[in-house]
């Protein structure tokens, strides 16, 4: 019997190696373009890293300088905040969405009618797949503090604002942030549905009836049998969207404005406008250095969440 | 008997007001699901100057939809948008299926070794600067070769189509090796047409992302006439470059027409694929 490697492959000799290598030459073949396209985007970038330690502007070769992108960067106030705001934003989103979607969740699976939840489930999936450059005209549109804006029109004919005293919602410091959160709740909270569903339809059905037996009302089952059977579903989501934390760019990118760079900086926004909006040359040495940062935190992130995921449901996610 | 007929009937009477309740919560949930979109929908049929809260438009016209479509700045970007769909959605699943179907070779050589090529990217990348300059020097910038070939390499659905190919039997695999067949007939005529449902999906998902591509254009295309549909629109809503509003059309009805344009090419075949989008999100889920 041959013995597995721990990874999986049958250890063997550098002969029998030279044979299997002869006999799956065509599926190395199949894999060059694959491998051209992972190591020419993913991997040349990688070379890159090193400008984070020079100064470079794109006309001149760059010019080493060590730390001092790095300590430029700690003590700069746009970084710091941008640092900040990446964290808030996608962790409080997160929490709202996971949490909206699975109430969401329970409350349809509570529904009997197939047909009504069918198309319950058609629509709420909807905003899904529209583009964060829509969504965000949609809502630029409805949230317009002029007349032709939904919110403001309806607050006005209530009575509530007088005319004249429209809100900005998305140039206003006070609105921004909380209208972002609305917003991705609107957009991905019905999609987010699908995979608690899809863990809810597989509880047997022989449970519920046991516990009716045995005199369970509706709450202790969805206490006792329902919630039990989620959780392991809702840390699995929050553990794989943790580590995307540090990604967040289109949703707030189209959102901000800047009347609320303070609220709406995060750092792949910092680097964009660092980079092509700063209205001198562009500092690639610098803006890689932020790069350098916030990919480093994201890795961490990402092996932080792998190891919780491995000790919670026994596998990585990677 | 009776008892129990009793028993049950008291039972439904209870269940009944909490799924009221609970059909009512879900129709306000779908009102304001759909409020935002209908109102961008009614906004671009509608040709009367002042706007408000209105179930349908007080003077319905096309105008705002003529303008899009007649005036070349704007189905310029909607062509660019198609080409780009197309060529890339099918040079996605190429990539994939081909990934996924070396992936599920475990005997091979070297397998692992790749396969950790590919997984590393997932835990770190160069970031925005350095893949930037990378496309720059390639000489690929203002080209809509960068916004093509960059999301074409996705490691995430190349995993979900591994995941998908490891469901076939493999009684198929070896039977098709001692009827002869090459690794490469074998991956076009067994693999990929057990994979239909797959393809679909992840087909779908390619196109989804694709047609909404708006970071990789705003990084890589300064050419406004490589501009593609998302870009254009971000721009009309800014109000950078309106065009001029044909006939009776405003302003507005014309930059709620260019919304809709970019919505109803998956409003259309959403509902018909919706199963192949959901089963998607499932491969990822149910197996790693």
């Amino acid at each position: 019997m041959k013995k597995k490697g721990s990874a999986g492959v049958a250890v063997v000799s550098p002969k029998k190696t030279r044979k299997y290598v002869i006999k799956y030459k065509s599926f190395y073949i199949m894999f060059i373009p694959v491998i051209l396209f992972t190591l020419v985007f993913h991997y040349l970038p990688l070379f890159g890293l090193g400008y984070a330690f020079t100064e470079f502007r794109g006309i001149k070769d760059p010019e080493f300088i060590g730390l001092e992108n790095f300590t430029r960067m700690f003590s700069s106030q746009g970084f710091l905040n941008a640092f900040g705001n990446t964290l808030k934003l996608s962790i409080v989103k997160l929490i709202l969405n996971t949490g909206l979607a699975v109430i969401i969740s329970l409350m349809l699976n509570e529904i009997k009618s197939l047909k009504f939840k069918k198309t319950t489930q058609t629509i709420i999936y909807l905003p899904h797949f529209m583009s964060w450059v829509v969504t965000a005209s949609v809502f630029t549109l409805i949230l317009s503090p002029s007349q032709e804006g939904l919110v403001n029109a309806l607050l006005v004919n209530l009575g509530i604002l007088d005319k004249g005293q429209e809100i900005y919602f998305l140039g206003s410091k006070k609105w921004w942030t909380p209208m972002f959160y609305v917003i991705n709740m609107w957009k991905d909270t019905g999609w987010g549905t699908i995979i608690f569903l899809a863990t809810l339809s597989g509880i047997s059905p022989e449970l519920y009836e046991a516990a009716t037996m045995d005199g369970a009302g509706r709450w202790a089952q969805m206490r006792f049998i329902t919630m039990p059977a989620l959780a392991n579903t809702i840390i699995t989501v929050l553990i794989l969207n943790l580590a995307k934390v540090m990604n967040l760019f289109e949703s707030v990118f189209v959102l901000q404005n800047t009347a609320v760079i303070q609220q709406a900086d995060v750092l792949q926004t910092y680097i964009y406008t660092q980079t092509f909006n700063s209205g001198a040359l562009p500092n690639y040495g610098y803006t890689t250095a932020v790069g350098v940062v916030k990919s480093l935190v994201g890795c961490v992130l990402v092996l932080l969440c792998n190891y919780l995921s491995k000790k919670v449901r026994g596998r990585g996610i990677i | 008997m009776a008892q129990e007929m009793i028993v049950k009937n008291k039972k439904k009477r209870k269940i009944k007001p909490f799924s009221v309740i609970n059909g009512i919560i879900f129709i306000i949930i779908c009102f304001f699901t759909i409020v935002p979109i209908w109102k961008v929908l009614i906004d671009s049929l509608d040709l009367y100057t002042s706007y408000g809260m209105r179930l349908w438009p007080k003077r319905f016209g096309l105008d705002g939809y003529i303008t899009v479509f007649s005036n070349s700045t704007l189905y310029r970007p909607l062509l660019v948008s198609v080409i780009t769909t197309l060529a890339g959605t099918v040079l996605g699943l190429l990539l994939s299926t081909l990934g996924g179907y070396v992936l599920i070779q475990w005997k091979m050589p070297g397998r692992n070794i790749l396969a950790g090529l590919l997984l590393f990217t997932m835990i770190f990348s160069g970031g925005m600067i350095p893949t930037y300059l990378v496309v720059k020097n390639l000489g690929l910038t203002n080209t809509l070769l960068s916004v093509i070939l960059l999301p074409a390499i996705n490691v995430y659905n190349l995993v979900l189509m591994r995941n998908f190919f490891e469901g076939i039997p493999n009684a198929l695999f070896e039977a098709a090796e001692i009827d002869g067949c090459s690794p490469f007939q074998t991956f076009y005529k067994i693999v990929l047409p057990l994979s239909k449902a797959a393809l679909a999906s992840i087909g779908l998902m390619f196109a989804v992302a694709y047609w909404n591509d708006y970071t990789n254009f705003k990084l890589y295309i300064t050419n406004a006439d490589l501009y593609n549909f998302q870009m254009k629109l971000r721009s009309l809503i800014l109000g950078s470059d309106l065009p001029t509003a044909l006939g009776s059309a405003t302003e507005n009805t014309v930059k709620n027409a260019a919304v809709m344009v970019a919505i109803i090419p998956f409003m259309f075949i959403y509902p018909f694929c919706q199963k192949y989008f959901i089963s998607g999100i499932n491969i990822g889920a149910v197996k790693e």
